[in-house]
């Protein structure tokens, strides 16, 4: 299988998942249906974690045709151009959706604890942006192969060219406008770092029975303050990727890295912002957390620090090459 | 400017040579994922007391959060280790960049915050959350500037260094 290939095999699911969840969370409003709700935000927070790999997978795929003379770059451009866009809206539309999901997730027994009012309005407003540009990506990225669904008097996608015009000015302020913004957004990231440890990293040591004089409630109210982390690493993280794709888009590191990181995001989103949570935020101080809630923590801890780790080793590959 | 000779003796060492040549797994990149994850120990930990202290969090109880102490200390003692090896892989990069001089006074400051919020906040087990929390305030405050100023100083000394050797 090429690296192309995983491109062929992921770009699908954002483009109808979107619409398709669009869908269920609009039918979930109007319904006020709270468990479609929360089976909307999980879903867009996944389909959010699927889209990262679907981005950058591309740039393989776009290797690959480079050698295709039928594949015009200025399509497969456009294409990457509306993809951008559209990337930056899921990966917002996500993180909204994982703290909506977080705040339902904080009731206890059977009361539902509804999310802050801002939360689901914000979500429907960036999903339905999200929508309209992931039509957009999957047009132009149709294109790019399916010469029979161009129509001869369509003007090519004002979005897509907006994207080719925006990503190199991206690559310009983050490579060489000035020899400190690479090392400051590297430390954007490591922050972003501390922060996952200080949040999830801590809860999980106490799920495994480290800590016991803490109860469990108030650490698991800390999340969101690893979700930003999260935030803040997958918006500097793609700000690396997109400034030099070809050092990363090949590196088994960096591909492991990816694969990590959508385990390690969904581990947080099923186990750490469902109701899945809610006996394990009665753990009061001194108590043992149960058998099953040890191990999804020590997989946790395992996920978040091997993503340090094949982090920290990706130019590694590089030299080693 | 001239380099100092010992500089040169550390860098022709064996030990230089081989964290800083060797294509093993577990030479230069071992030793600097190490201090990415002594980091996150230490760091994290402080950022976690210093939250709590500011009222990040408030039905955590305070005087418990006095074990993460050995996270930080653990972390710190990682730190010292693995930041040690990579100096001796690459001394003249590091002694002859200002920026290292301003992480290592940092590091200094910010973990005698740390002792001071121990000592301050955490030692008497008779003080009520509240007291702790307006014991700790201001240097909570400082704690989490100056390990912004660590990191910040830590990341850079990748993108601001003139040499990268004795000879250049």
């Amino acid at each position: 299988m090429y690296s192309a290939h995983y491109h062929l095999l992921l770009n699908h699911w954002p483009i109808i998942g979107t619409f398709t969840v669009l869908c269920l969370f609009v039918s979930a409003l109007v319904a006020n249906n709270d468990s479609l709700k929360q089976a909307s935000l999980a879903l867009f927070f996944l389909i959010a974690l699927l889209a990262i790999p679907a981005y950058m997978s591309g740039n393989s795929a776009q290797e690959f045709l480079k050698e295709t003379p039928e594949a015009s770059m200025d399509r497969i451009q456009t294409h990457q151009g509306s993809a951008l866009f559209a990337l930056v809206f899921m990966e917002i539309t996500g993180m909204i959706s994982l703290i909506g999901l977080w705040q339902y997730s904080l009731g206890k027994k059977s009361e539902v604890h509804r999310p802050a009012g801002w939360n689901l309005t914000a979500v429907l407003l960036m999903a339905i942006l999200t929508f309209g540009l992931m039509s957009i990506t999957g047009t132009t990225g149709g294109e790019i192969r399916h010469p029979e669904i161009i129509s001869n008097d369509e003007a090519p996608s004002s979005v897509g060219a907006a994207g080719v015009r925006i990503l190199p000015g991206i690559q310009y302020f983050v490579t060489q406008s000035s020899r400190y913004i690479w090392g400051l957004l590297e430390t954007l990231h490591f922050i972003g770092l501390i922060l996952i440890l200080a949040s999830i990293g801590l809860l999980n040591l106490r799920l495994l029975g480290f800590f016991r004089k803490l109860p469990v409630a108030p650490l698991h109210r800390l999340l969101p303050w690893g979700i930003a982390g999260v935030f803040i690493n997958v918006i500097t993280g793609m700000l690396f990727f997109v400034s030099m794709p070809e050092f990363y888009s090949n590196n088994p590191d960096f591909q492991l890295k990816m694969v990590a990181i959508v385990i390690a995001g969904t581990n947080l989103m099923l186990f750490y912002c469902t109701s899945v949570f809610r006996p394990l935020a009665l753990i009061g101080p001194g108590d043992d957390a149960p058998a099953y809630a040890k191990i999804v923590a020590a997989s946790s801890l395992f996920l978040w620090i091997a993503i340090i780790v094949l982090g920290r080793y990706m130019p590694f590959w590089e030299v080693a090459k | 400017m001239s380099i100092p000779l010992i500089l040169k003796a550390v860098e022709e060492s064996g030990v230089s040579v081989w964290i800083r040549e060797s294509p093993s797994l577990f030479a230069y990149w071992f030793f600097l994922t190490w201090h990415a994850l002594g980091m996150g120990m230490a760091v994290g930990a402080s950022v976690v007391i210093d939250f709590r202290i500011l009222g990040i969090a408030r039905d955590l109880p305070l005087a418990p959060l006095k074990s993460l102490y050995k996270i930080i200390w653990a972390g710190f003692w990682i730190q010292v280790v693995s930041g040690i090896l990579l100096l001796i892989a690459y001394p003249t990069k590091a002694a002859m960049n200002p920026d290292f001089y301003i992480k290592l006074t940092l590091i200094g400051i910010a973990v005698a915050v740390m002792r001071m919020i121990h000592k301050r906040v955490f030692k008497d087990s008779s003080l009520t959350d509240p007291v702790m929390m307006s014991r700790g305030r201001t240097l909570a405050i400082l704690s989490l500037i100056l390990w912004v100023g660590v990191v910040t100083a830590g990341r850079l000394l990748a993108y601001t260094y003139t040499v990268i050797n004795y000879s250049g």
